[in-house]
């Protein structure tokens, strides 16, 4: 790559990037490749699906890069761009009841259809999520296991903070319940 | 932050903090496809020009023929190229009205002055016209019929806060 | 020159910011006695800090309008209020027209606090369109919530034109019948898919060049 991104901020070399060094772009997108694919694969349950909307948010973010008003925030940035095609992505996939359900009535408790086998922890921690309706499991992820402020959550998905601890809430407790009905079964 | 009774809660949380294993041929995918340039978008020009040539409906408000003076409003606007940032934008007011002698385009673009703006009668029975230049910005606004009745523009947002008895409609210009 | 003409040079230099206003050629169009409440309530907004003209504007809409002073008055002072409370949620540097823009998404019944969070998304381009275009949606019968989750969502992504068409949809759609919720959270949501697939929307807000 040539390029020694340890030392360069996101600002740096996003500033690179506007200035005509394609190449720079490669650093941001090593540097959030990881992260940005946690949030993704568990919001979308699955890796393929999570690695194409990864791709499209680099590309999208990389053509759109005019337009990140504080390059030192550009995390934040991307994120945003980030959580809206999951969102896209997870409502199409809804649409072709592959993964998510909302039925209120699967959270009630296992039935025959919806029962889980004891498996390991990784599968029972993706069945857990994909219980959970997409907005609860969006606020669940981006509090929890990104670290977020409600503040930032508030800027990144247009929703106020009070709306927001509110959706956490559920998440967390619906989250209790559907584990404890796993330790159940 | 959350019940430390819980552990199978926390366990869940830790888990999904681990970093995820995302392919590393994404870097090289993500720069191949920036590399390919084979997305140039149109420019700002040429995307607001297909705006311009685009036709638009109108929709006709059922308040129709309501009154004697003043039957259907339709707001038409007609624009040049984007601007880039706060030069004028022209606008062009309709208001179909076949019964009026007379009707003003009045609002806070022309300081509520009825008689800065007087409508223009097209050659077809009914229509009134006036093109302003307006800055970018949000402008309360409502047609003056005959001098006496105030109508808003039915297909426009409502100002919202009719707090003199009688409606007015609202206009919101670009500059951006 | 003599005492008492210096006294009169300076009654004179001190009464001409008075003498200017007053001279508004304007406010000559409403009656005596709601020309000098309305002349308080722009220089109390002048001393604030806060545009005159949004002020003035309401003022004679009300007197063209052929309503009571009470009416006029209260009017100007109540967007007054909502001017200050702009501000506060925009910052100093806000321009007249976002502030008035502000002002009505405020009267609209949007929390200030999503008016921070639309400067916060937009810090360097103008908010006055999309606080426009916030403050129609509600006024058409959008939800606060919704209609603002919409306009943050929508832009830092795409530019006024693209707004201000965003919002046309989203009538037309209530006027055909649909919930004014969803078709706003429909018409956004069409929106951002277009952009995530590369259809560049018109007129996205100006930034450093594209690479």
């Amino acid at each position: 790559m040539g390029i020694d991104d340890v030392g360069m901020s996101d600002a740096e070399l996003v500033r690179q990037v506007l200035a005509g060094d394609a190449a720079a772009y490669a650093g941001l997108v090593t540097r959030y490749r990881g992260r940005l694919g946690r949030y993704a694969v568990h919001m979308l349950g699955n890796r393929e699906d999570a690695e194409e909307v990864l791709q499209d948010t680099f590309v999208r973010a990389y053509r759109s890069l005019g337009r990140c008003d504080e390059p030192s925030r550009f995390g934040a940035w991307i994120y945003g761009i980030l959580v809206n095609r999951c969102r896209t992505a997870g409502a199409r996939a809804a649409r072709r009841r592959r993964m998510f359900v909302h039925d209120e009535q699967a959270l009630d408790g296992p039935t025959g259809s919806n029962q889980v086998e004891r498996a390991d922890l990784d599968e029972l921690v993706r069945w857990a999520l994909r219980r959970l309706p997409l907005d609860h499991r969006e606020a669940f992820l981006l509090k929890y296991v990104e670290d977020l402020e409600y503040e930032e959550m508030a800027l990144l998905l247009g929703v106020g903070v009070s709306a927001l601890k509110m959706r956490v809430k559920r998440a967390r407790d619906q989250l209790r319940i559907i584990l404890q009905e796993a330790e159940r079964v | 932050m959350f019940d430390h009774e819980d552990e199978l809660f926390d366990r869940v949380v830790e888990h999904l903090k681990r970093p995820v294993h995302v392919d590393p041929t994404l870097d090289g995918r993500v720069m191949a496809e920036i590399g390919d340039g084979s997305a140039r978008q149109p420019g700002p020009a040429a995307a607001a020009w297909h705006w311009l040539v685009t036709p638009r409906r109108f929709s006709l408000s059922p308040l129709a023929g309501m009154t004697a003076a003043a039957a259907i409003a339709a707001f038409l606007v007609l624009r040049g190229p984007a601007t880039p940032t706060g030069r004028p934008t022209t606008f062009q007011f309709v208001f179909v009205a076949p019964q009026a002698s007379s009707v003003s385009l009045v609002g806070d673009f022309n300081d509520w002055d009825p008689t800065r703006s007087p409508m223009t009668a097209a050659r077809q029975a009914g229509l009134w016209s006036a093109v302003l230049p307006l800055d970018p910005g949000r402008y309360r606004y409502a047609f003056l019929v005959d001098g006496v009745h105030w109508q808003p523009d039915p297909t426009a947002p409502r100002a919202g806060d009719d707090e003199f008895g009688v409606p007015s409609s609202v206009v919101t210009v670009g500059g951006t | 020159m003599s005492g008492r003409a210096f006294g009169l040079a300076a009654f004179l230099a001190l009464a001409v910011p008075q003498a200017a206003v007053a001279q508004d050629p304007r406010l000559g169009r409403l009656d005596a006695e709601t020309r000098t409440a309305v002349t308080a309530l722009l220089d109390s907004a002048r001393a604030g800090g806060l545009p005159t003209e949004p002020l003035l504007d309401r003022a004679l809409e009300g007197a063209a309008k052929g309503a009571a002073k009470e009416q006029i008055v209260a009017a100007t002072r109540r967007l007054a209020g909502h001017l200050a409370r702009a501000r506060d949620a925009l910052g100093t540097k806000a321009s007249p027209a976002e502030l008035e823009a502000g002002a009505a998404a405020l009267r609209a019944g949007v929390d200030s606090t999503m008016l921070s969070a639309l400067r916060r998304s937009r810090p360097r381009q103008s908010l006055t369109v999309p606080l426009a275009v916030l403050a129609d949606l509600v006024t058409s019968g959008v939800p606060a919530d919704t209609a603002a989750r919409a306009v943050l969502a929508l832009a830092p992504f795409v530019g006024d034109d693209a707004l201000i068409e965003f919002r046309r949809d989203v009538d037309r759609d209530i006027a055909l019948g649909a919930p004014p919720a969803g078709a706003a959270m429909v018409r956004g949501g069409s929106i951002l898919d277009a952009f995530s697939q590369g259809d560049r929307p018109s007129n996205p807000p100006p930034g450093p060049r594209r690479p």
